[in-house]
């Protein structure tokens, strides 16, 4: 039959089974298809991944810092730009108060601010709340397919595929980034992934446009986190690379040169980095590969007009003449001062031992410990297994992109390994790689595969030395198939188990069913209704954020742990007796103080648990020199809340605000009263009064315990 | 001009020096600079650094009930805790893994003896499958409740 009658035929089975068109398409158009349904697939799983918390508990923020961001950003909601950009807030760090315009990355609130307005505009009438908890799985659906463009950039379609999906459930990526982590990281991952997403499309093309698409993507994410020193350091690290492998050509100088001068002078624009892009060590690098490649490009351009002799004698004397001074130049600044050397928390990522001996601040928190094997392994499952693969085929065909790709895997390697809480960094390129390895590998074996009937095999000559291809190629890639079904099995279970709990509310499973724990929440709103509003809540640092935002009352710390000597102070009157505690807690105004107590619920973070931070803290300045750690230990040096406690630990202020009233309470049966669920002991110092505060509310599971400070007498001093 | 650069000339002798770049030196090939990256990521995985900021033990022990001292090999209920060795081990694991892929793709080389090729796909797929699920066994070691409820 000729074709005419072909097209008849196909018009016809169209009119009767519409849905066979499917088969009738080109090849390109099924694959076009396939790969829009598989990516929008990936970008609708990592919104509803994410969900898990919100479906369980509520759409509430979670955590600490995020009720940060969503105070300042409701502020910015109803305030408007100016009035946020000039915030002087009083109500924290009293009596110091903080900068907060000049002292916070905006991107995200100006960024949930303007999908608020969007929506309102639209007559979508939904609260600042529920765009601040929904924004970050919104902005992992964009990750998924910012990652999918970029491998597409790198490698090929397929890679891109298997890097979309891999990236849309990566647990490491979603601890940061699931519904109610209001936090920086959430839209900050994504701003990375464009920005080197342009920065590759710009090497490869050498093309203004790009450059200066990747130039504004840097200022959206300078705007957004303060990680962007890692972008501002591997891209001219990849530069550098280039120039010594050989492979600098005319593209990479536009790229570099346009990214380096229209990025830094955005950069800039956001005041908490101000003048630092020219100031501080960690931009050096920067802005010496900037110069580095004029004087690289000036050379070539040199070389190409003299004849060889002149050329060798003047390239020899102009290098090590700029050389030396370069290197005496920038010595003399760093002695002098003027360009400050790297600063405490990027430093402790190069020295690793820093902070354990110098800052305790930085060492105390958790997500700042080194990284076990086992944080690897939960956080990435298989991608593990896939990187060294996704490498050696980058090492295969070395080109200028992958060898980008190289560098970030391996530095963020290092640095996923120096801090935990790096392993977000980690994330996209372990899913890149491992999509690029996974892609390789299976389309390498399924060229294999050879499904024709065994008749029509035997004619064919198979090779002599490549026995069974067909049945190993099936084996291989079903194996790749299995792998990434264990994958989505760990990361769904890591997910709901592990990553979705706001922290704010606590739960636990006992034999009569599910208890909610809601402590905080009510503590916080018994603060807001029972309190005047000028009211002064002394707490440890870490639920600064927490009481600001919930139950809007002036804190002395909180979590951004800017001043040291003040958190000190607290430390101080925490670790001293009730008696020296005092005079610090009126000399600081203090009106109310709020200590978390897990004795008799059996939470294991509570302050307690946290005493010892609090004493090393405040024995951290003069003020604090009585303060030594070894008093608070027994004889054999350990830490025990019972009859062998250490007397200082037994009379501090934090141990008689905790166990107050506790002697007398039956926690567990078999065990006499005043039993710690937590320390497992029975407390040593049972019946005490106290004499300078008095207690004002205590939460239904004693989890929170809220005392207000007694004013002191009209005549002479409380006895 | 001339002079000024002839001054220094007057006081010294120049040496009759024929420096040259040794000749062992050059760039690394791309496969020499990619097993030293796979040595490193076997350090950094395993958690080395870890292991050199909080000192754990190299195996950690308890006392059963008689009283006598049992070693265990891993740190339980902790996810980011570890003792040396196990973690050595389970990023020999994760190694273990890349390399049986890597060898897979060896064996796609159409030149090869029908008998190497064998070898190697028996190797490759041994790996790969061994790695995979041996360190799914170490995690559950790690935490019981994996993978439960």
């Amino acid at each position: 039959i000729n074709s005419k009658q072909l097209k008849m035929l196909q018009s016809k089975v169209l009119m009767r089974h519409p849905m066979l068109k499917w088969f009738l398409m080109s090849h390109e158009k099924q694959s076009y298809v396939l790969q829009l349904a598989i990516l929008s697939l990936a970008m609708i799983l990592s919104f509803c991944t994410r969900l898990f918390s919100v479906i369980r508990f509520g759409s509430m923020i979670h955590e600490f810092d995020p009720y940060f961001n969503y105070r300042t950003t409701k502020y910015l909601a109803e305030k408007g730009f100016y009035e946020f950009h000039n915030w002087f807030d009083d109500r924290a760090w009293y009596p110091l108060g903080r900068i907060i315009g000049g002292t916070i990355y905006p991107g995200l609130m100006v960024t949930s601010t303007a999908l608020y307005h969007l929506l309102n505009t639209f007559n979508f009438t939904v609260d600042i709340r529920e765009v601040c908890v929904f924004l970050a799985p919104l902005f992992s659906s964009l990750t998924t397919l910012v990652t999918f463009l970029m491998t597409r950039e790198l490698h090929s379609t397929g890679a891109g595929l298997f890097a979309a999906c891999c990236i849309s459930i990566v647990p490491g990526y979603i601890s940061r980034s699931v519904a109610g982590s209001y936090d920086n990281e959430g839209i900050a991952i994504f701003c990375m992934l464009l920005t080197y997403y342009f920065w590759i499309k710009s090497v490869k093309t050498g093309s203004l446009c790009w450059s200066a698409c990747c130039a504004l993507s840097y200022f959206y994410m300078v705007s957004a986190w303060g990680g962007y020193v890692f972008l501002v350091n591997l891209i001219p690290i990849h530069v550098l690379c280039l120039m010594l492998t050989g492979r600098f050509h005319h593209k990479i100088y536009v790229a570099y040169s346009t990214f380096y001068c229209l990025g830094t002078v955005l950069s800039m624009q956001i005041s908490f980095v101000g003048f630092q892009p020219v100031q501080t060590s960690e931009h050096m690098g920067a802005l010496g590969v900037f110069g580095l490649c004029q004087i690289y490009s000036f050379v070539e351009y040199v070389r190409s007009k003299l004849t060889k002799e002149n050329f060798t004698a003047l390239f020899r004397t102009i290098l090590m003449f700029s050389l030396g001074c370069f290197a005496l130049f920038l010595a003399v600044l760093t002695l002098s001062g003027k360009v400050a050397p790297w600063t405490g928390r990027f430093y402790s990522l190069l020295d690793p031992s820093y902070a354990k001996n110098n800052i305790p601040i930085i060492a105390s928190v958790s997500e700042h410990q080194p990284t076990a094997w086992s944080s690897f392994y939960f956080d990435l499952h298989v991608l593990t297994i896939m990187f060294p693969v996704g490498l050696y085929y980058c090492f295969k065909n070395l080109t200028d992109h992958n060898i980008f790709v190289i560098l970030y895997g391996v530095t963020s390697i290092y640095f996923a390994g120096v801090m935990v809480r790096l392993m977000l960094v980690l994330a996209p390129i372990m899913c890149i790689l491992g999509g690029i390895g996974l892609s390789s590998v299976a389309s390498t074996y399924v060229r294999n595969i050879d499904l024709t009937r065994k008749e029509d095999k035997k004619s064919k000559k198979s090779a002599d030395n490549y026995p069974i291809k067909s049945e190993v190629a099936l084996v291989v890639v079903c194996i790749v198939g299995a792998f990434m079904m264990f994958y989505a099995q760990h990361c769904v279970w890591v997910t709901s188990e592990a990553y979705s709990s706001p922290s704010i509310v606590l739960s636990a499973e006992t034999a009569h069913g599910r208890i909610i724990f809601d402590d905080y929440r009510e503590a916080y709103w018994w603060l807001r209704r029972n309190t005047p509003p000028d009211a002064k809540v002394m707490s440890w640092w870490d639920y600064g954020y927490q009481i600001s935002a919930i139950a809007n009352r002036t804190v002395l710390v909180d979590n951004n742990t800017w001043n040291n000597t003040h958190i000190s102070r607290v430390g101080q009157a925490m670790s001293s007796p009730e008696e020296r505690a005092y005079p610090i807690m009126r000399e600081l105004d203090v009106d109310y103080v709020l200590v978390i107590f897990g004795g008799l619920s059996g939470y294991s973070s509570d302050d307690i648990n946290k005493f010892l931070w609090m004493v090393r803290i405040g024995g951290s300045t003069p003020s604090g020199e009585h303060i030594k750690e070894h008093d608070y230990y027994t004889p054999q040096g350990e830490f025990r809340v019972d009859k062998l406690g250490s007397k200082t630990l037994l009379n501090c202020l934090m141990y008689k605000l905790s166990y107050y009233r506790f002697g007398s309470m039956y926690t567990q049966t078999g065990q006499p009263s005043g039993y710690d669920r937590v320390r497992n002991a029975e407390i040593g110092n049972k019946d005490f009064e106290l004499t300078y505060l008095e207690e004002a509310y205590t939460t239904e599971h004693w989890i929170v315990r809220i005392y207000k400070v007694k004013k002191p007498d009209n005549r002479g001093n409380l006895v | 001009m001339e002079a000024l650069f002839s001054l220094p000339f007057q006081v010294f002798i120049c040496p009759n020096l024929k420096l040259r770049k040794p000749s062992w030196l050059k760039t690394p090939s791309p496969m020499f600079v990619f097993a030293l990256i796979l040595v490193s990521y076997f350090l950094v995985t395993g958690g080395v650094i870890y292991d050199v900021i909080v000192e754990p033990p190299s195996i950690g022990s308890t006392t059963d009930a008689n009283g006598k001292s049992k070693p265990v090999a891993f740190m339980a209920y902790r996810i980011n805790g570890q003792y040396i060795m196990e973690g050595l081990a389970s990023s020999f694991m994760f190694l273990l893994g890349g390399c049986g892929f890597i060898i897979l793709d060896q064996t796609n080389k159409p030149s090869l003896p029908k008998l190497n090729r064998i070898i190697l796909l028996a190797i490759g797929l041994l790996a790969i499958l061994v790695g995979f699920f041996v360190s799914r066994v170490f995690i559950k070691f790690k935490l019981p409740s994996y993978l439960g409820n």
